[in-house]
């Protein structure tokens, strides 16, 4: 149909097509047949403006009939409804012509083998709840068997790829860079982490026993000096003068790292008079640590535990073995009565050693007090403190700072000093 | 859905389908209606200009589908498709039986509802 031009009914021109009830009856004469003059327009047009004048007139007054217009509430519905229904029908008929309305049946076979489970402990597919908890998984790197939900942070420090592994690999670098000044030739010089030895200084605000790692690598006596091969392939440098010596080395990040196992060497005796200063300086930490920590090693991860002298994942034997290997047949557990037991086994074992050693005395160092057990361990880290200052100037005072540390650690033991005690000589007797 | 359907539709009071009107007589006829027809007419084109009719079709659909309406029709073209065979299938036919299903299947709560909306906008617009 024509649209009809709005300008000849001077802006009435509005267009309705009306749903309308007609009869024969109403068919006017002259207009019977089709026609789509442009009178009959303008008159139709004409009408229909009165006839919506008349309307709303009408509106007005009959629009307060509460039945009729229920009637046509009810009719409206009526005609919603309706289109519904025929909406949905032409749906499935053009599903059923285009072939696709039986596409969503299962036969009853599938039916039988995909119903849903109802059983305990199963979920709807019939699968075991918190299955995977207790998969483990072989690392394609150190061939070892690991729980399921540790297998990401164990690849990632076992190939040495993640951010926090390239941290400790960087500080171990500087570390053994440090270590190995005299014995390297081609070592970078790098003293940018030489903060890792400053840990009783710098971390007294952050006492936290899990950043701490001790990770104590053995080397065969008998192989050759690898202090480079190993620092290339795993990121940090064992350091080694000797072949029977007694490598130490931790990592000041406080994090773990599985990149290199222990091997056992039970006939790596220690013998005081090849060791080198730095090995001398490991050796003390190592023996200061076995006084605070639990230090049993793990046959799992072989590392020392760091835990206190109370740890209950180990029993007492456990550490007495271990001190007993470090130490020799005559070593004895600390005391774990409270936090503060080493003190006269600390002022006295290393006073003994540092004594038979015959080296010279200062007290550049004092670690910080020592409260709990943590504190305890920032007592034996007081000893990297120095070593930092050391190593930043000359190797001789090295010796200094180590002899300071312990003679640091016994004057600030302040809660319970005790009179040094006679027989800890003889451990050092039997080692050698 | 009138002008499309407007061979279909049936004179209630004669029972028998006549021709279509020409537009033009179609405009003429408003003067002579009365005054039901004249107000049903304007409720009607109220609706389909405000967008109501729209809306209230289309919640009508939601409602129906959430009740699961379309479901258990559905399950009922699937019989009548399989009683009459799949590649015999009328629109007629499949209009014929479901819609009087489809009416009586509607849940009471979204026909109260409904119809609470459709009365809402006949009081608002009723008095225009």
């Amino acid at each position: 149909m024509p649209p009809l031009s709005s300008g000849q009914q001077g802006g009435e021109g509005r267009w309705q097509p009306l749903e309308v009830p007609w009869t024969h009856t109403n068919i006017p004469p002259q207009c019977v047949q089709p026609c789509c003059r442009p009178l009959c327009y303008e008159q139709s047009e004409h009408r229909l403006h009165k006839s919506s004048q008349m309307k709303m007139e009408e509106m007005s007054l009959s629009g307060l009939d509460n039945s009729k217009l229920e009637a046509i509430a009810q009719e409206i519905y009526a005609d919603l409804v309706e289109d519904s229904c025929l909406g949905f029908c032409f749906e499935v008929h053009r599903a059923v012509k285009c072939g696709y309305f039986f596409l969503d049946d299962t036969d009853p076979e599938s039916m039988k083998d995909f119903e849903i489970v109802d059983q305990p402990g199963l979920d709807i597919f019939g699968q075991v709840f918190n299955q995977w908890k207790s998969k483990e998984c072989v690392c394609p790197n150190c061939s070892r068997s690991i729980a399921a939900s540790r297998f990401a942070p164990h690849l990632e420090k076992c190939l040495g790829m993640g951010r926090n592994s390239s941290r400790i690999a960087n500080r171990r670098i500087a570390n053994s860079n440090n270590m190995n000044k005299s014995e390297s030739d081609q070592e970078d010089n790098d003293d940018i982490n030489d903060n890792d030895w400053s840990y009783g200084s710098e971390k007294k605000a952050k006492k936290r026993k899990s950043d701490k790692l001790w990770y104590l690598p053995f080397q065969n006596p008998n192989s050759p000096r690898r202090s480079k091969s190993l620092k290339h392939k795993n990121g940090f440098s064992v350091c080694t003068s000797a072949s029977n010596t007694l490598p130490l080395l931790f990592s000041s990040s406080g994090e773990l790292s599985n990149s290199d196992p222990f091997k056992y060497n039970n006939s790596t005796g220690i013998s005081y008079e090849t060791l080198g200063p730095e090995e001398l300086r490991s050796l003390l930490t190592t023996l200061i640590f076995l006084f605070q920590q639990c230090g049993v090693i793990s046959e799992h991860t072989k590392k020392m535990c760091t835990r206190s002298l109370r740890c209950p994942q180990h029993t007492d034997e456990q550490r007495r073995t271990v001190r007993i290997y470090f130490l020799g047949s005559s070593a004895v557990l600390p005391e774990v009565e409270s936090s503060l037991d080493n003190d006269s086994f600390d002022m006295t074992d290393s006073q003994a050693l540092i004594s038979r050693l015959q080296w010279d005395g200062s007290s550049d160092l004092s670690p910080s007090d020592s409260g709990s057990s943590k504190t305890s361990e920032n007592q034996g880290w007081g000893l990297g403190t120095n070593s930092s200052e050391s190593r930043k100037t000359k190797k001789k005072k090295s010796h200094l700072s180590l002899v300071g540390t312990a003679s640091g650690l016994g004057s600030n033991k302040k809660k319970k000093p005790k009179p040094p005690a006679p027989p800890t000589p003889s451990i050092y007797d039997d080692i050698n | 859905m009138g002008r499309a359907e407007g061979n279909r539709k049936v004179n209630g009071t004669e029972g028998e389908r006549v021709p279509p009107l020409p537009t033009c007589v179609k405009f003429q006829l408003v003067s002579k209606m009365n005054k039901d027809a004249q107000m049903r007419a304007a409720i009607n084109q109220k609706l389909i200009e405000t967008g109501e009719r729209e809306r209230l079709k289309e919640l009508l659909r939601a409602k129906l589908i959430e009740c699961g309406w379309k479901d258990q029709l559905k399950a009922h073209c699937k019989e009548v498709i399989k009683e009459k065979g799949l590649e015999h299938v009328t629109v007629d036919d499949l209009v014929a039986e479901i819609t009087p299903k489809g009416r009586a299947l509607v849940p009471d709560s979204v026909k109260k509802e409904l119809l609470q909306r459709i009365r809402t906008f006949l009081a608002q617009h009723a008095s225009l």
